[in-house]
């Protein structure tokens, strides 16, 4: 079969991601259209936008639902295997929690723009999960970032976000010239872009081989804001809106996975491993123990989730070290994102809401006796703390489960493995030090209480949505 | 009638649920809160029935754990994307229920159904809220008692944590609370997070190329059991580094169950959440943790470490832990002395007779073992009965404390003192009464390991007598009492038959097992004497100067 056969055959499969782009871009393109007027009718245009991007997400869904995946799944540009499958998913429900979240938080003036960018990125995860070619990696990752620019610089007008969206540019710049090294040295090493052929080359290949992963990981560990790669991360929570914090939170982060699943694939050759692992390790416990011991120094809510987010990652390149020893499948990873979309974006929704409500969300102090003052939204917020905590009946119970599994697996044989876990369990508990900390603000007694009593049918929907989840996934180890 | 395990544990959970979000106010849902406390404790009582007439396997072979009712559905079956020694990971989760777990079950009825119903005369702010909390408080109890597998037991085991940390934050005192509850949930989880790695090493060390590996106690049980007599017997010249051998491999996952258990048992080093937490909850919430929740850390050492690794326990941690037992013994009981307020004195007396526990536990042999099982039942109807007692004289008087305005209480409430002075002496071990019989067997136990050990023990019995009998003296007696009422909050009698009646049907079975420790023994015999089967031999290995005090008696 030749490039052609299969890019054409492959189109049919990708239609879910293609929707989204193309919707996207038609979203952005009407923006022209909705360009100011005294007159126009800023609030049917929010409503008109959001009801159409959910349109079109909708569409997107049943994309995936008609299309009947082949057997053979080939050798092509994309390959639709279950890491594709779960990304599309990932980035479907991530997408709709967001756009929900969206409804009533989007800047008024560029409305068009926001839910363009934010339908093109959504679209862009697929693209990145089915790639089975450096080329159309790269390409996906870069759909994320770009329109992650703009919307940084359209959501707010002010100087903290402009810093954010210029930090946010220049280093994202920087980490796609680490990961372009990285892959040049895999092309120059296996002769091809297809990353099956690279894949086969792995056993063969030595230290080269190693480098050039580290690299591509270099690259990747902006995205999912690995230590040192994160410094962008608490002035760029700080400086934009919750949305789009929550946005940042999740949706780089589940590409960058995405991505280093797709490299790496089911393993390195022994010797690459044996290089590779003590890196993720040392890069896992760093992020790991930055991510909580900064959080647990905030008094800024936002910086707090920041790092929070950012010891999640230490926790998901854990799992990424069961994968690469074979101990465990890259449902772990998927189900671990699904568990954190979940829960971070339900936290997300549910501060939006209070702040849409008029209340004020940038200190952990502002939360004081929320409970009294806006009681659904504070009842979510514990939902999702104690599933970020990782305590039962709740799905962050397994996917920090899953995780130890994996590792404990590979380490019947390795003390070193073992150690991670503990490390990890102990990062556990001081996360949840800093995560009880908010609920006992949200708890907290006193006599003056305004209550808030603004409703958002669109941000309350959200939240509902992912308290839900993560009550019921409690019952799916395995979601994805 | 396998669907009585289900049941146990169900029920108070929905109940419970049900009334968490039915509503505010309302008489109903007081009453049926109540109600199903009483209905579990009937189910209790009937499991405990039906486990002691069970027919019993002999002692001599098969798993050292086994179920005499089994609840084991195969949709209860968990499959993880994670694969060990080529094996994808399906876990079958499994309930049961036998003698020890069953004691433990019961114990939980009685206390939940003492604790609820006295709760309806002394929480006077959303009372439904509380009995729901307490109902699902009781049905994770229940759930980590009778199963039978190490991920449900650790589901439970974690979960309860969440009513309590409510019961604690929502109905304690409110300066103090919010520190204390999270100060309660950080402390546990400091040992309950690594503790799942010590559960998942388990559960993964019994997979071989040819052998899938399991979670159900049953299986490991009877694999431990293998393995761990294999070393023991294999010839005598490599035997040592057989045992060796094994307990290094099993060495972290000892350690990381120990720290787990050690923490919710307040083992001495790592008890400073207790007296905080039982100063701060509210008594009634306290009965329920000091005599059900404090007895998960034995319950886990009991069922999962002595079992399953008893080579490396008893390598690694048996005389360290026996020793802090011992010392807990003696330190509870001397900081109990030093103390004036009477949540206080409590709490540390709690520690103290834990301590007992641990000693027996750390024995390893059938009399310990036997010690410390039956004790877990007896010290938790006692502390439940004292802690009672104290919420009833803190409503009537406020805040406690030993020191001059509080004396002489027995000329005032007469009733509420004659039990005040039966728990002090069941809790002081007095012959005759069920205090005796577990510290007895407990003491026992260890002297045929270490008799320094012991003696530190009994030296903490005298001083047991000592704080308990101070609390009798200053409180009770010392002057009419009459002209110190401070603080009431509407009652002022002695105590009314509703507050009587559950008291005394607890002094009853105090009396009960005091006096025919046997009936209860019986319960439990056959499933002890298959954990000493294996870990007995253990012990004896590591510390061959075991028993010396009788190689020497001998002619």
């Amino acid at each position: 079969m030749d490039t052609l056969e299969t890019l054409k055959s492959s189109l049919a499969l990708m239609a879910p991601a293609i929707t989204l782009i193309l919707g996207g871009s038609v979203v952005m393109a009407a923006s022209l259209v909705l360009k100011p007027g005294n007159a126009r009718d800023v609030h049917g245009q929010r409503t008109g936008v959001a009801i159409v991007s959910l349109a079109i997400l909708a569409l997107a869904a049943m994309m995936e639902l008609w299309r009947t995946i082949p057997s053979e799944l080939g050798q092509g540009l994309f390959r639709f295997d279950q890491t594709a499958l779960a990304s599309e998913r990932l980035a479907l429900l991530g997408g709709l929690i967001l756009i929900l979240m969206s409804w009533s938080t989007a800047p008024k003036a560029n409305l068009g723009e926001y839910y363009g960018c934010l339908l093109i990125i959504i679209g862009a995860i697929p693209v990145v999960g089915a790639s089975n070619d450096l080329v159309s990696l790269f390409l996906g990752l870069e759909l994320i970032s770009i329109p992650t620019y703009i919307m940084l610089g359209i959501s707010k007008g002010d100087n903290a976000g402009s810093e954010a969206t210029i930090k946010y540019f220049l280093l994202s710049a920087f980490a796609s010239g680490f990961f372009l090294l990285g892959i040049s040295y895999l092309y120059g090493f296996a002769g091809s872009t297809n990353l099956q052929v690279i894949q086969s080359s792995y056993a063969s290949g030595g230290r080269l081989i190693s480098f050039a992963v580290v690299l591509v990981m270099c690259g990747l560990a902006f995205r999912i804001t690995a230590v040192p790669f994160h410094f962008y991360a608490p002035d760029v929570f700080e400086g934009t809106s919750l949305t789009l914090a929550g946005i940042m939170s999740y949706l780089p982060k589940v590409a960058g996975f995405v991505a280093l699943i797709r490299v790496l694939g089911t393993g390195l050759g022994a010797e690459a491993t044996a290089v590779v692992v003590p890196v993720l390790f040392v890069c896992s416990a760093i992020t790991m123990l930055v991510g909580n011991f900064m959080a647990s120094a905030q008094s800024s809510l936002r910086r707090l989730l920041a790092y929070s987010s950012v010891a999640h990652t230490g926790y998901l390149l854990l799992a990424l070290t069961a994968l690469l020893r074979q101990n465990a499948e890259p449902n772990v990873l998927f189900s671990y994102l699904a568990a954190y979309a979940a829960m971070t974006l339900g936290f997300f929704a549910c501060l939006g809401e209070i702040e849409a409500a008029g209340g004020k969300t940038q200190l952990v102090g502002d939360l004081s006796g929320m409970f009294y003052r806006r009681p659904a939204a504070s009842i979510g917020m514990t939902v999702c703390l104690i599933s970020l905590i990782g305590l039962p009946l709740t799905a962050g119970f397994w996917a920090k489960f899953l995780v130890f599994m994996g590792t404990v697996a590979a380490g019947t044989k390795d003390p070193w493995s073992i150690a991670m876990a503990v490390l990890m369990a102990f990062n556990a508990v001081v996360a949840a030090g800093y995560y009880w900390r908010v609920l006992g603000k949200l708890f907290e007694k006193s006599d003056a209480y305004v209550p808030l009593r603004v409703f958002r049918p669109s941000l309350f929907v959200a939240y509902t949505i992912c308290v839900v989840l993560t009550l019921v996934w409690f019952f799916v180890p395995a979601v994805m | 009638m396998t669907f009585l395990i289900p049941l146990i544990i169900v029920l108070p959970l929905f109940v419970g649920l049900g009334i968490f979000l039915a509503g505010k106010k309302g008489d109903a849902l007081v009453a049926t809160a109540v109600g199903t406390a009483a209905l579990v404790f009937l189910l209790s009582l009937l499991l405990v029935g039906q486990v002691y007439t069970a027919s019993v396997p002999d002692a001599a072979s098969g798993a050292t754990i086994q179920p005499r009712l089994a609840y084991a559905p195969d949709w209860l079956q968990v499959h993880l994307p994670v694969s060990v020694g080529g094996h994808q990971v399906r876990w079958q989760l499994e309930f049961g229920a036998d003698g020890i777990g069953a004691l433990l079950v019961l114990l939980t009825g009685i206390v939940g159904l003492v604790t609820m119903s006295l709760a309806t005369i002394q929480i006077k702010e959303r009372l439904p809220q509380y009995l729901a909390l307490m109902l699902i408080s009781q049905s994770m109890l229940m759930g980590v008692f009778l199963s039978m597998d190490l991920l449900s037991f650790y589901l439970f085991f974690e979960a309860v944590l969440l009513p309590l940390v409510l019961l604690i934050n929502g109905w304690g005192n409110r300066a103090e609370a919010l520190n204390a509850s999270r100060k309660f949930l950080l402390y546990t989880l400091v040992g309950s997070v690594p503790m799942v790695l010590g559960l998942i090493g388990l559960a993964l060390l019994s997979a071989t190329p040819d052998r899938a590996s399991s979670v159900s106690f049953e299986t490991l049980s009877s694999l431990a059991r293998e393995t761990q007599l294999a070393a023991i017997s294999s010839a005598s010249s490599d035997s040592a580094s057989a045992i060796g051998a094994l307990a290094s491999k099993e060495q972290w996952i000892v350690w990381l169950l120990l720290l787990g258990f050690g923490i919710k048992l307040a083992i001495l080093p790592l008890h400073t959440w207790l007296p905080t937490t039982y100063s701060v909850a509210h008594p009634n919430t306290t009965a329920l943790i000091a005599s059900v929740v404090a007895k998960l850390g034995v319950f886990g050492i009991i069922r999962i470490v002595v079992p399953l690794t008893p080579i490396a326990l008893s390598t690694y941690a048996q005389m360290l832990f026996g020793g802090l037992g011992a010392l807990a013994i003696v330190y509870g009981a001397l900081v109990a002395l030093s103390q004036t307020d009477l949540r206080k004195v409590l709490a540390y007396s709690s520690l103290s007779h834990v301590g007992f526990i641990t000693l027996g536990l750390m024995s390893m042999n059938t009399e310990g073992l036997t010690g410390a099982a039956i004790q877990m039942f007896n010290h938790g109807i006692i502390t439940c009965g004292m802690f009672l007692m104290l919420a009833m004289v803190e409503q009537r008087r406020g805040q406690l404390s030993l020191a001059e305005q509080d004396r002489g209480l027995a000329s005032v409430y007469p009733k509420l003192a004659v039990l005040m002075v039966f728990f002090t002496l069941a809790g002081a071990g007095l012959p005759g009464l069920n205090g005796f019989v577990g510290e007895v067997l407990a003491m026992t136990g260890m002297l045929r390991l270490s008799g320094f050990f012991t003696g530190i023990a009994v030296l903490g019995t005298v001083l047991g007598a000592w704080y308990g009998l101070r609390i009798v003296q200053r409180l009770l007696f010392g002057s009419d009492g009459a002209s110190h009422s401070k603080g009431s909050v509407g009652v002022t009698g002695d105590i009314q038959a509703n507050e009587f009646l559950p008291l005394v049907a607890m002094a009853a079975v105090c009396l009960f097992i005091g006096l025919r420790p046997q009936d209860t023994i019986q319960l439990i015999e056959k499933d002890i004497a298959r954990i000493a089967n294996v870990s007995e031999p253990s012990a004896k290995a590591i510390h061959p100067e075991m028993d010396g005090l009788v190689a020497q008696t001998k002619p």
